[in-house]
């Protein structure tokens, strides 16, 4: 080809190219449509209706991002790391220039359901939006109301992300948006009785529960939105915690637990398998525990309904007694002086305030990160209808090196039937260079 | 007439039954007193005051002697682990002719009469009771044992330089007749104090306990329970509280967002706001102590006129370190010599390094408490940890605005304190508990949770040191200048730097016996946002690190062997040449390695020296590498504190000292981020576990100087030691404490 | 709830996470038992249940009904219990005593568990802190006791 040639077939790509390109814009930065385009708005001072908002606001753990402790609820601020740089958390108080005041209900629901913000700027995938897709109009409803009249605005402003242009560029979101979230809300599952349905609603919703349990794609996708897929739920890594499997897995799941046992779990933040620690504390402490009985029961029956993958999760855990002798080596030993006092040496522990090891998934699954962190870092206090816990988790790091972290969690997860496999000493180094010790102090984060 | 304990100081106390009778173990029904327990304040203390000049001459203040022969001393000091209650009882004993293992000693109450240190002060710090009192607390016995002779030689109508007296009895040798110590006291009580200088003391080659290995007093209560500290006192109708602390200091209270929720909780009595913090008073503390952490409370940032040391908000130790680091100035000169600048000029090898250490707590295993009571008459009864009385009693009388005189105070033993009970503000519990006592009209005993401590806790300065050093042709140090950025603790405590430097800041800098001719040590005072307090052998804890480290670093750059370096500038000082020498004679000889041990690891020895709190030291230590982090093996140390009174103690106290010394060089550091500090308990603030700790030899060298200090003094070369060793072994230096933020590869 | 202490039977009103340690210094007044930490770090808090040593300040109480407490104040009514504490006195372990019920214990149950220990399985059980550094007094001590089955001698420096 001439060079000519070449130019103008460059100069035709180019065009088409910029053509291309404006339509790709276009796209990502329309504004769609909102199924509450011609709903109008909420009536002022409808109690009931706010505080339903309320429960709809606890149930979808607003605040774990949007407020900060000692700070006015829902001004934002908190810093989230991205790969790409820090983001903020917005201001979502009805402050009409710092927060989310001059939101119409139909803007407001394009940015919970859709991540649309009024002038077409997509939201960062950080907010659950492909969660909060499911969420029914009358619900979106509520929590509009509860923000507008239930919240007090707050002119905090917001704070610009870090991350660089170009990669701040936001409309190629849309794309993402089209090709891994579902902008329809939850169908009832006819073949299922209405707790079922409540629950399916509740977990694939507002409780979002796959944004930490469900495993991601390469585009940072979840892999499945809902029990279609066999992956929702199936557990995942995230900010240094594996997030476990909230399938029937005996392992490394809910197979072991019974609805009354996640139901119990989720009200009190402790059962006779585990107590929450990690990620999941914040969530218990700000939203599961003020959910209803009813609600609670919901969920459980719906994760019990989700089926468990025999080949990921192994031959089932048995409790199996270790031998005096297996104290004598060195994660042995580790566990006998610095575990076993809470632990027991039987690894039975003490629940439901003192979670057992033996069985414990912490010490089932491949992955070592939870157990490498709660280690290192202790646990975050567990705050159970406004009382903090009597017992919390030490932190390690200034005690024990990378190996000796390594050789206890080794020890636990090789002892009492556990089939977790040994942790590499450069395992505990990576987390602890990026991760911090828990505070020792009650944090909870209030939403009035 | 039986006394129980406390009951002559005031109203009676209604302690529990038990702590009853733990206290007046050893009292006989009828036991006579020889007038003790003079209450504070009283006319009659001030009027004995007033006409005695000489200190510690009130024998009634201090002993009562009982029917049965036991004694009980009432001593000016407080036993926190010192030893300091037995070796008082050694010392009385001694002169008043009574087996120390007689005695029983209680803590004396705030009052003139105990004043009985040579500088005129009443603490128990500064390693100074013994020292300070000796000569004192010697005459005091031989005064009470006079007053008994006297006794029975108008009982038994004999002159008085007829009878003589053995252990607890007084003999009339020539009649054979013998009476008791218990059965004179009732007489001598009535007596006058004889005249300072109508007493002989005992030859010190008659010693019998003072210089011996006698046993400590309350081994037997410690290892069964039964000894009691603050935290353990109960009294009738006492409530407990806790308390949650703002979360920096000087921020106030603001709205308890679940306070009905709170007041609803089982057990709680009462909710209250306090300066600075919020309190639950409850039926049992683990309800209180469940409960105010349940508060909810909406923290204030501090106004601008606040009169506390304000912490902000963005503090960060590591920051605070660097802006040391990098503050400039020349300093303020604390001790110059010769001409530094001058030498260092023309100096054919200039050397210089910048050291620093880090915060540390005390970490003592003993939570703060207090127990405050008002009695029906107003007066105030309380109990608290404390190492200075008087100062304490001033304090409370200030914040209540009651006379001293209607203040009972009480000092139980201390579990640990290292510093921690002196005076510090907004660091102790006392000013709550009375506060709430008097909110609720009962006795409230305050416990400060472990968390709570952390929080509050007073801590050792950190400095940065920036020194300068020349060496001459020979590769010798002549020049050595030290500029320390640093805020000492007693400037920490006046919240300005004073006319005079602080010793406390520079100690351990100042004054080295090493013949250096020029010399210049300096401080640039850096006030901080922390809370400072003192810590175990104060400024020498950190200074003699940089300095006997640095002075290693001079001997390698001088290619002198660091030992040979020291015995070279210690030239003409005998009793040091000696120490040093002594101390490695003990270590089997110096051998400074690398050497494989016998079980093949790489190890290697470091020599360091001190003269803290008028005792001189010196250091051996033998580390490797385990794990890539320094393992102590062996620590050698010879101490000459001029002359001892217990054995057994001094060892005892060194080996802690060692334990504390290798604590802080090895794993301790308090952090602070975002005005906080990261560790509120031993997890995050780990001291010296039993695994780590070094076996200890000790040599004793009592050259008859001046009496020095024992608590202390065996702390400061100990982390100099093992640094020097560590440099020797690894081929690293060790400039910072503590050790663990070095990473040490395996030395081959 | 119904606790064996110390071969006393008592009825405690508690929560059944409160821990025992706070049942047992305030509910019972046995002050014995010390606070130092309330996390299982220091050990100051050791007790025996069924002979074993555990940390009453992480020991829910509902968690030792129906089991033997020893704390100690009942320790010299174990014989080796008692033998411990002569040792303790031989060695003149306590300085200010604070970690020294705990320590105590920890070895007590040590020797009842293992009357001749070795050194493995003494550093493996006595890893309670003490803050005035008696490790080196602890550490002979419990030696001594572990190669000298002879009974010690009465403790000296009892004054009572």
């Amino acid at each position: 080809m001439s060079k000519r040639h070449y130019a103008k077939a460059a100069g035709t790509l180019a065009l088409v190219g910029l053509v291309v390109l404006v339509l790709l814009v276009w796209y990502g930065t329309r504004v769609p449509a909102s199924a509450l385009d011609a709903a109008g708005s909420v009536a002022p001072g409808d109690a009931a209706l706010i505080q339903r908002g309320e429960y709809v606001a606890r149930a979808s753990d607003c605040v774990a991002c949007h407020s900060l402790p000692d700070s006015p609820a829902f001004a934002g601020g908190l810093k989230m790391a991205t790969p790409l740089g820090a983001i903020y958390a917005t201001n979502i108080t009805p402050d009409v220039t710092a927060g989310i005041g001059g939101y119409s209900l139909a803007d407001f629901d394009r940015a919970i359901r859709h991540g649309v913000a009024p002038e077409g700027r997509r939201l960062y995938p950080a907010m659950p939006y492909p969660s909060y897709a499911k969420l029914s109009d009358e619900d979106i409803r509520a929590l509009y109301a509860f923000f507008m009249q239930g919240v007090s605005p707050v002119a905090a402003a917001n704070k610009p992300s870090e991350i660089p242009w170009p990669l701040n560029v936001r409309w190629p979101i849309a794309l993402w948006n089209t090709l891994f979230t579902q902008p329809e809300p939850f169908a009832q599952q006819t073949t299922q009785d209405a707790v079922w349905n409540r629950g399916a609603y509740l977990v694939q919703g507002a409780g979002h529960c796959g944004s930490c349990h469900t495993p991601r794609g390469l585009a940072f996708n979840e892999k499945a939105l809902n029990d279609s897929g066999e992956q929702f739920l199936a557990g995942a890594l995230l900010d240094g915690w594996y997030a476990p499997s909230l399938r029937n897995d005996p392992n490394t799941g809910l197979g072991r637990w019974s609805e009354a046992d996640i139901a119990q779990f989720l009200k009190t933040g402790r059962n006779q398998h585990a107590v929450v620690f990690g990620s999941m504390t914040e969530a218990f402490n700000n939203s599961t525990q003020f959910l209803t009985d009813a609600d609670l029961a919901a969920i459980a029956r719906y994760l019990k309904s989700l089926p468990g993958d025999p080949q990921r999760d192994g031959p089932p855990w048995q409790y199996q007694a270790a031998e005096a002798s297996v104290f004598v080596s060195a994660g042995g030993h580790l566990y006998e002086t610095r575990c076993a006092s809470c632990h027991g040496l039987d690894g039975k522990g003490q629940a439901p305030w003192m979670p057992p090891l033996a069985g414990a998934t912490s010490a089932m699954t491949a992955a070592a990160e939870s157990a490498i962190n709660i280690s290192l870092n202790g646990s975050l206090r567990v705050v159970a209808a406004g009382v903090p816990d009597a017992y919390r988790m030490p932190a390690f790091r200034e005690q024990l090196s990378d190996l000796e972290i390594a050789q206890v969690l080794s020890f636990v997860r090789a002892t009492w039937g556990n089939q977790g496999g040994e942790v590499d000493a450069k395992a505990v180094a990576t987390l602890r260079a990026h991760t911090d010790p828990a505070s020792p102090t009650p944090i909870l984060l209030h939403m009035r | 007439m039986s006394t129980p304990i406390d009951s002559a100081l005031g109203e009676p106390i209604n302690l529990s039954r038990r702590r009853f009778l733990v206290a007046s173990a050893g009292t006989a029904v009828g036991a006579l007193v020889l007038g003790f327990g003079v209450p504070l304040g009283s006319a009659r203390m001030q009027a004995i005051a007033a006409e005695r000049q000489a200190a510690g001459t009130q024998v009634s203040a201090f002993l009562e002697i009982r029917p049965d022969n036991t004694i009980r001393l009432l001593c000016p000091f407080i036993e926190g682990g010192q030893g300091t209650y037995t070796a008082m009882a050694q010392i009385v004993g001694e002169e008043l002719d009574a087996d120390p293992s007689t005695f029983v000693v209680d803590s004396a109450p705030p009052g003139e009469a105990y004043v009985v240190m040579e500088n005129g002060l009443r603490i128990t710090g500064g390693s100074m009771s013994v020292r300070m009192s000796y000569p004192t607390m010697r005459r005091l016995g031989a005064l009470a044992r006079a007053m008994l002779l006297q006794a029975a030689s108008a009982r038994l109508n004999v002159p008085v330089s007829e009878l003589t007296t053995e252990p607890s009895h007084v003999l009339h040798v020539a009649s054979g007749r013998s009476l008791s110590y218990g059965e004179l006291a009732g007489l001598a009580l009535d007596l006058a104090v004889p005249a300072i200088d109508s007493i002989t003391l005992r030859d010190p080659s008659q010693f019998r306990w003072i210089g011996k290995p006698v046993r400590r007093l309350d081994s037997y209560d410690k290892s069964t329970g039964k000894a009691l500290y603050t935290i353990d006192l109960q009294v009738d109708g006492m409530l407990h509280a806790a308390v949650q602390h703002a979360p920096r200091l000087g921020m106030t209270v603001g709205e308890l967002r679940n306070e009905a929720q709170v007041k609803a909780m089982k057990g709680v009595h009462s909710v209250h706001r306090l300066p600075g913090a919020v309190a639950v008073v409850a039926e049992r503390w683990w309800h209180a102590k469940r409960a105010v952490e349940a508060i909810q409370v909406q923290w204030q940032e501090p106004s601008s006129d606040s009169p506390l040391r304000i912490m902000p908000a963005d503090f960060s130790s590591v920051a605070f370190r660097e802006r040391l680091a990098n503050e400039p100035g020349p300093g303020r000169d604390a001790e110059v010599e010769g001409d530094f600048a001058g030498t260092l000029a023309k100096a054919k090898t200039p050397v210089e390094a910048t050291y620093h250490n880090q915060y540390v707590n005390h970490a003592q295993l003993e939570p703060p408490s207090a127990l405050a009571r008002f009695n029906p008459d107003g007066g105030l009864e309380i109990w608290l940890p404390n190492q200075a009385q008087d100062f304490f009693l001033a304090d409370i009388a200030k914040r209540t605005g009651l006379d001293p005189s209607r203040i009972t105070l009480h000092t139980p033993l201390l579990g640990g304190f290292f510093g921690r009970h002196f005076l510090y503000d907004t660091a102790n519990p006392y000013p709550q508990a009375i506060e709430l006592a008097k909110a609720v009209g009962r006795p409230i005993k305050l416990i400060w949770s472990r968390e709570e401590e952390f929080l509050r806790d007073p801590l050792r300065p950190m400095a940065v040191v920036k020194f300068r050093a020349a060496l001459d042709a020979n590769g010798l140090p002549v020049a050595i200048e030290a500029v320390s950025a640093t805020e000492g603790p007693t400037e920490g405590l006046a919240g300005k730097q004073g006319e005079k430097l602080d010793p406390s800041a520079l100690e351990g800098l100042t004054d080295k016996a090493y013949a250096i001719a020029h010399r210049r040590i300096a401080q640039i005072y850096v006030k901080g946002p922390v809370m400072l307090g003192y810590w175990r052998s104060v400024g020498n804890s950190l200074n003699d690190f940089f300095y006997e480290a640095f002075l290693d670093e001079l001997a390698d750059k001088g290619g002198h062997d660091p030992y040979e370096l020291r015995l070279h500038l210690l030239q003409g000082n005998a009793r040091l040449t000696h120490l040093l020498q002594s101390v490695a004679e003990l270590s089997g000889g110096w051998k400074r390695g690398p050497f494989t041990a016998e079980d093949g690891s790489r190890r290697a020895r470091g020599v360091a020296m001190a003269s803290p709190f008028g005792t001189e030291t010196a250091v051996v230590a033998e580390v490797s590498i385990e794990n890539g982090q320094v393992k102590v093996h062996d620590i050698w140390q010879a101490i000459d504190p001029g002359s001892i009174v217990n054995p057994a103690i001094v060892e005892a106290q060194v080996n802690g000292a060692v334990a504390l010394g290798l604590s802080q060089a090895l794993v301790e550091e308090a952090v602070y981020v975002d005005g906080k500090p990261r560790a509120r308990n031993y997890d995050l603030y780990p001291i010296l576990p039993p695994a780590r700790m070094a076996r200890v030899h000790v040599k004793v060298i009592e050259s008859g100087a001046k009496m020095g200090g024992i608590g202390e003094p065996p702390l400061p070369a100990v982390a100099p030691a093992v640094a020097n060793a560590v440099s020797r072994l690894t081929g690293q230096r060790i400039r910072s404490m503590p050790f663990s933020s070095y990473t040490f590869s395996q030395p081959t | 709830m119904e606790l064996r202490i110390n071969q006393k039977t008592y009825q405690v009103d508690a929560e059944a996470d409160t821990p025992l340690l706070w049942v047992i210094r305030d509910d019972l007044g046995l002050t014995g038992t010390k606070y130092g930490c309330g996390l299982a770090q220091c050990g100051a808090c050791s007790v025996l249940v069924d002979g074993n040593v555990v940390r009453s300040c992480v020991t829910p109480v509902a968690g030792v009904v129906g089991r033997e407490v020893t704390t100690i104040e009942a320790i010299e009514v174990d014989e080796v219990g008692k033998r411990v504490v002569a040792a303790w006195v031989e060695y003149q372990v306590a300085q200010c005593g604070y970690c020294q019920s705990g320590q105590v214990m920890a070895a007590t149950a040590l020797l009842k568990r293992t009357p001749k220990p070795n050194d493995a399985q003494i550093a493996a059980a006595m890893v309670n802190l003490c803050r005035c550094g008696t490790y080196n007094a602890i550490n002979a001590a419990v030696h001594e006791l572990a190669t000298d089955v002879a009974t010690l001698a009465a403790p000296a420096g009892e004054i009572v």
